[in-house]
């Protein structure tokens, strides 16, 4: 794997260099799947692992006899955790590369800057993390939920009898598209449900931030005052999430006190932290590592087996919904090939319509013809004292993905 | 209805399910008599609803719950917590640590197994309810006044939800031994009176609220304005006038002591990262962009010692922290000799070379150590004296691993300048940096001193791996979000004094702290970069300018 890091200093000069960038995998027999998760920057430790899962997913595709009677290739590249370079890179292995799609992306940023990109060079790129909805391109398959079937749910539960019957809502994000969009339908849905305005808070911090005292010291007033149960909605990514949760702890605030609902908050996030504090913060994913079922113990043990024999700088023991949202990933744009016999994006994408693929979420993925969205299921997990999530609440089923939300 | 009798699969289940609804609500009902023991273990080990109507119960009843009955509640309540309570078949197995494969019958203490058990997921109400039932208990028979008093604050923390909690505090008094605790018992009372018949009572509850002042205890006092008594009687509002009155002032003295503490912690951060940095430059020119770096290798050597710790002394495991103050100095510290050894010298005087050269450096540290210990955030266990905090003066909690950092910078900054004022290196540093040449024809070699002060540099660096470790995560990308910021404090404090890098980093912390709760973290980032800016443009030399010939 080619790593690559940039500092602004040097930036330009990294940037002429971008072809240097991408590990071209020259074989004659083969369809070529491109990644863009970074291994430097503020997302590394998350986005990194990814890389690895597209490779096992190929790995296994490959074992079976490859897609349309050709071996998949797998090419990945480091775009630094910085937005553009995601989409020079992106289009590099369209245009160069002839990749057959693009599986990348974490933060909405640089999936917005990666969206001209395939969309004038026709490409696919599928993008495995849930987000903020209100988009609805032909050129990406957005295989995670928008808001309606991921964060509304959750926010439901904790406002319900079930959860702490929340009235007031503390959001702290990171500051760009995904937290205010999120913020924004969250603001839209209250109002809906007519609670006053004076009942939240929307504090936003810069991208890698750390110094999270005053915030914390702000939401311990905020806690204090009338109105009723408060909660915390976490948008904060990268890592700032382990130095919050590690600053809120510190400072003595439990879960049963003020829970955090983190929506970007996944099991890599708790590594090194002592989460004995922080038993019962909430996050709610497509995926959680306690899911029940024979097809996530498989998964399971593939990774870690992966982990073993390739030597992959990343915890075995640890698999986070993004990492099973582009495993998921490529089996679907697989079943796509496969049914449309041909690896050209119209005829996959025509193909979409009707797929249908048991992931290891345990639940069943479905596409329709009206969009690109793929359903999945639901789950609340609750954070214990092993740095893992307990399944909390799961959806009876997969809901239909809802791409524009009415609250926004 | 019907279907809840029909066949089922599991009609054990179903049947313990019926007995523990008719069972917890006697368990309610019952306060006085003794507990229902094997209602509570199935109530517990039933769906949700069923599982806070458990814990209310043992709530509802600890006033005046037999001593035994208590301990044993108290003993399933923590397992419960602590994941160590296991539902097998219609009972449940309390093991003695969590994951482990047996454990002993919760009703009869006898040997069991807990294979195929399940520990049940507590929701945030139920785990609501279960703190504050396990917290009583710890109150009501806890062996240690640590233990109590801990009962106490969790009880405390949900004083308004709890309608029994008089009752409860009542035995608590009574049975106490310790005079201190006793106090804090009988002002908790005091305060959970604001709602009493008597007027008496009710201003003394006020006065025992505004005894500990934080903002809950104002908003609590502010809402009893709405109340009508304070219309109608003129001692009542004249008292809460005077309780919300001195909650105000305290609580506002804590929050600027916040922000104090705050602006302290956030200098010495940046003030650890920058001084090996201010060194460096001060004395070479040499732009190091390796220097956060330094700091992760010093945090890994952290890691490091810790682990060697848990192999050879675990019963020392808490002290890994300071033994790692030394080791870490000398990795950083070696590692930099290394680089400059190595690379560097043959760059003096070309400074964009060098700092290419520091760039790689950084490059190949990242991409080594991810090699060698994978891209994961590192565990530490973290010793009681860095985590967690206690509350000093009303809101405001000073945080140990916060306080850890700025004592940590403290006793750097004052052996930094010793070593620069008070030794033959600090003296021939210092010559080093004023006027290379003279110097050098005074006999002083240079290129030695060079070598040093680079590993002397690093060293401080590894030890600001040491004191962030506490506070950041520890992966090998971490450096990365170290090194602007003290370029930033090392431009800003004026190349090559210490004392000026202490006063930027003081100054663009408190700036940082103090702006932000007013425009926001995004904003406070912008105002002071654009305050340095400018004040550059003024003052290129920075703060403090050493004084030098070039």
């Amino acid at each position: 794997m080619t790593d690559f890091t940039r500092r602004g200093l040097i930036g330009t000069a990294a940037a002429l260099a971008a072809p240097a960038l991408i590990r071209p995998a020259w074989a004659a027999d083969t369809v070529k799947l491109g990644c863009l998760f970074s291994s430097s920057g503020t997302m590394a430790n998350i986005e990194g692992r990814l890389n690895y899962v597209v490779r096992m997913a190929a790995d296994q595709l490959n074992a079976k006899g490859g897609v349309n009677g050709r071996q998949v290739e797998v090419i990945t590249s480091d775009p630094a955790s910085d937005w553009p370079l995601y989409a020079q890179i992106g289009r590099q292995m369209l245009q160069q590369e002839k990749v057959a799609a693009l599986f990348g992306c974490w933060t909405s940023v640089s999936r917005k800057s990666v969206l001209p990109v395939v969309e004038q060079n026709d490409g696919l790129l599928f993008y495995p993390l849930h987000f903020e909805g209100e988009e609805n391109s032909k050129n990406v398959v957005y295989v995670n939920s928008p808001p309606a079937s991921s964060v509304l749910p959750a926010v439901d539960y904790l406002m319900g009898s079930d959860g702490v019957g929340a009235k007031r809502f503390f959001m702290i994000g990171s500051d760009y598209v995904w937290p205010r969009t999120i913020n924004k339908i969250l603001k839209g849905y209250w109002k809906s449900k007519g609670i006053a305005e004076s009942a939240w808070r929307e504090e936003y911090v810069p991208l890698g931030f750390s110094n999270f005292q005053t915030l914390v010291n702000q939401i311990r007033t905020f806690a204090a005052q009338p109105g009723g149960q408060p909660i915390v909605v976490l948008t904060v990514v990268g890592s700032s999430i382990p130095d919050f949760l590690r600053e809120f702890a510190n400072q003595g605030i439990l879960a049963t006190d003020v829970p955090i609902l983190g929506l970007d908050m996944v099991e890599a996030d708790l590594e090194g932290l002592d989460t004995t504090k922080l038993v019962g913060h909430l996050n709610c994913w497509a995926y959680l590592q306690a899911a029940k079922g024979e097809r996530n113990k498989q998964f399971l043990s593939d990774w870690s087996a992966y982990v073993k024999a390739k030597a992959v700088p990343f915890s075995a023991d640890t698999v986070i919904d993004p990492m099973v949202s582009a495993y998921d990933s490529v089996r679907l744009w697989a079943l796509a090939a496969e049914k449309a016999k041909s690896f050209a994006v119209p005829d996959v994408r025509k193909a979409f319509a009707g797929l249908s693929y048991d992931g290891p979420s345990g639940y069943t993925l479905t596409m329709t013809a009206e969009n690109n969205y793929v359903s999945r299921g639901v789950f609340i997990g609750s954070v214990n004292e092993t740095r893992g999530f307990d399944v909390l609440w799961q959806s009876p089923d997969a809901p239909k993905p809802v791409p524009f939300s009415p609250y926004g | 209805m019907a279907e809840m009798w029909d066949w089922s699969p599991r009609p054990l289940a179903r049947l313990a399910f019926g007995l523990m609804l008719m069972l917890s609500a006697t368990v309610a009902a019952a306060a006085g008599d003794a507990l229902d023991r094997p209602g509570l273990v199935a109530a517990l080990c039933g769906d949700a609803a069923a599982l806070g109507r458990g814990a209310e119960a043992v709530i509802g009843s600890a006033g005046s719950a037999a001593p035994d009955d208590l301990a044993f509640a108290g003993g399933v309540l923590r397992g419960l917590l602590d994941r160590r309570l296991a539902c097998v078949g219609t009972g449940a197995v309390l093991l003695d640590r969590v994951g482990a494969a047996d454990g002993r019958d919760v009703l009869t203490g006898i040997p069991a197994s807990a294979t195929g058990g399940r520990s049940p997921v507590l929701g945030l109400r139920q785990r609501g309810l279960v703190e504050a039932g396990a917290g009583i208990v710890a109150l009501l028979t806890g062996a240690t006044v640590e233990a109590r008093s801990a009962g106490l604050a969790t009880l405390a923390r949900r004083m308004g939800t709890l309608p029994e909690a008089d009752a409860i505090l009542e035995r608590a008094r009574t049975a106490e031994a310790d005079a201190g605790l006793r106090r804090a018992i009988a002002q908790a009372m005091q305060a959970a009176a604001l709602d009493a018949p008597d007027p008496a009572r009710r201003r003394a509850a006020i006065a025992a609220i505004a005894a500990v002042p934080s903002s809950a205890a104002l908003s609590r006092l502010t809402s009893l304005k709405a109340d009508p008594a304070y219309i109608a009687d003129p001692a009542f509002r004249a008292a809460l006038d005077t309780g919300i009155a001195s909650v105000e002032r305290a609580v506002a003295i804590g929050n600027g002591l916040a922000l104090a503490y705050n602006a302290v912690s956030f200098a010495s951060i940046l003030f650890m990262a920058a001084a090996g940095l201010a060194i460096i430059f001060g004395l070479m020119g040499v732009i190091n962009l390796a220097q956060g770096e330094f700091i992760m290798v010093g945090a890994y050597a952290a890691y490091g010692v810790q682990e060697a710790f848990r192999w050879l002394a675990p019963g020392l495991i808490d002290l890994y922290l300071i033994a790692a103050i030394p080791v870490a100095f000398l990795a950083s510290a070696c590692v930099g000799i290394a680089v400059e050894a190595l690379i560097l010298r043959h760059l003096y005087r070309r400074p964009l070379m060098s700092l290419l050269a520091t760039w790689a450096v950084s490059l190949f540290l990242i991409n080594g150590v991810r090699v060698a210990f994978g891209s994961q955030n590192l565990q530490f266990g973290m010793p009681s004296y860095v985590s967690g905090g206690v509350p000093l003066y009303a809101d405001f909690i000073v945080t140990w691993n916060r306080l850890f950092a700025i004592a940590f910078a403290a006793v750097t900054l004052v052996a930094t300048l010793l070593i620069l004022k008070r030794t033959p290196l600090g003296l021939d540093i210092r010559a080093v940096t004023q006027n290379r040449d003279m110097a050098g024809a005074l006999g002083i070699r240079t290129r030695r001193v060079d070598r040093l002060a680079f590993g002397f540099g690093s060293g401080l660096a590894g030890l600001a791996g040491v004191a962030l470790c506490p506070i950041y995560s520890v992966n090998p990308g971490m450096g990365a979000n170290f090194i602007v910021d003290s370029f930033m404090v090392v431009v800003l404090g004026g190349v090559g004094t210490v004392v000026g890098t202490l006063v930027a980093a003081l100054g663009i912390g408190g700036a940082n702290v103090l702006i932000e709760p007013f425009y926001g973290a995004v904003a406070a980032k912008v105002i002071v970069l654009v305050g340095i800016i400018v004040f550059l443009q003024r003052r290129p030399e920075g703060l403090f300018a050493a004084r030098r010939r070039r």
